[in-house]
């Protein structure tokens, strides 16, 4: 396990915070999402029969992952210290013993605002939508987790 | 007159082994190729060339086959890059 301490401003920590939280709500309550169904994808895509035998079987488990995953980043996140309005822009450690993670809830909800943004299947996206600067947003704190973790291996 | 031990027929078999299937992973403009990299390095214990080799395929030819194998195993192996998010499907190894 990797422990590192990541540093954001305390208006991105609460901003994470409130899409985890989110995405904790809708990994528990998917049927028929399309944006949930990418996490867990067609594994025979010429055999659809085989497709859906194959996801009755792992799909519980892998969104079972993801809200595992997901609760162990809200928790991190949790234990920041609450402060006023004034310190949004001040820096917060979040001190963080297991990356995986975060590198897999993070990543996880990029695919589904990417599913939302239309970016995931190469539809015409708006990139003056705020969300894409959140997705973008989210790619950027992404990336710098991964180079911390590449520095540990 | 054919025998059980036809020299012919072993020479098929190992040319033709009873595990052709393929664990693909395919190209998404979403995951960070950063993110892929550290994966089949992870994953698969590939050294970083490789894993950047296998990640660069799926970035330029829309594909890359990650492993080969019994059918069961490259399930497994796809469930495995479900998990982090990747988009991965089994097929028959092409003849």
């Amino acid at each position: 396990m990797t422990h590192v301490i990541f540093t954001l401003t305390r208006v991105e920590a609460a901003h994470l915070a409130d899409l985890v939280g989110q995405f904790q709500a809708l990994v528990e309550n998917s049927e028929g999402d399309p944006a949930v169904d990418r996490l867990t994808p067609d594994v025979y895509p010429d055999d659809a029969e085989a497709s859906r035998e194959f996801r009755s079987v792992t799909r519980d488990d892998l969104l079972g992952r993801r809200a595992h995953d997901a609760a162990t980043v809200a928790a991190d996140l949790a234990r920041i210290e609450t402060a006023s309005v004034n310190e949004a822009l001040s820096p917060v450690d979040v001190s963080i013993a297991d990356l995986e993670p975060w590198l897999r809830t993070l990543s996880a909800i990029r695919l589904v605002l990417a599913s939302r943004l239309g970016i995931a299947d190469g539809a015409e996206h708006d990139e003056d939508d705020p969300a894409y600067g959140l997705y973008e947003w989210l790619g950027y704190r992404l990336e710098g987790l991964i180079q911390v973790a590449e520095n540990e291996i | 007159m054919t025998t059980l031990t036809n020299p012919d027929t072993d020479e098929r078999l190992e040319l033709a082994p009873d595990v052709p299937w393929q664990t693909v992973v395919w190209d998404d403009p979403v995951n960070l190729m950063s993110y892929v990299v550290r994966i089949f390095r992870e994953y698969f214990g590939f050294s970083h060339d490789i894993a950047t080799k296998r990640m660069l395929e799926v970035h330029h030819d829309g594909h890359a086959v990650v492993a080969e194998g019994a059918r069961e195993q490259m399930e497994l192996h796809a469930q495995a890059m479900h998990n982090y998010g990747l988009w991965a499907t089994v097929r028959k190894a092409p003849q």
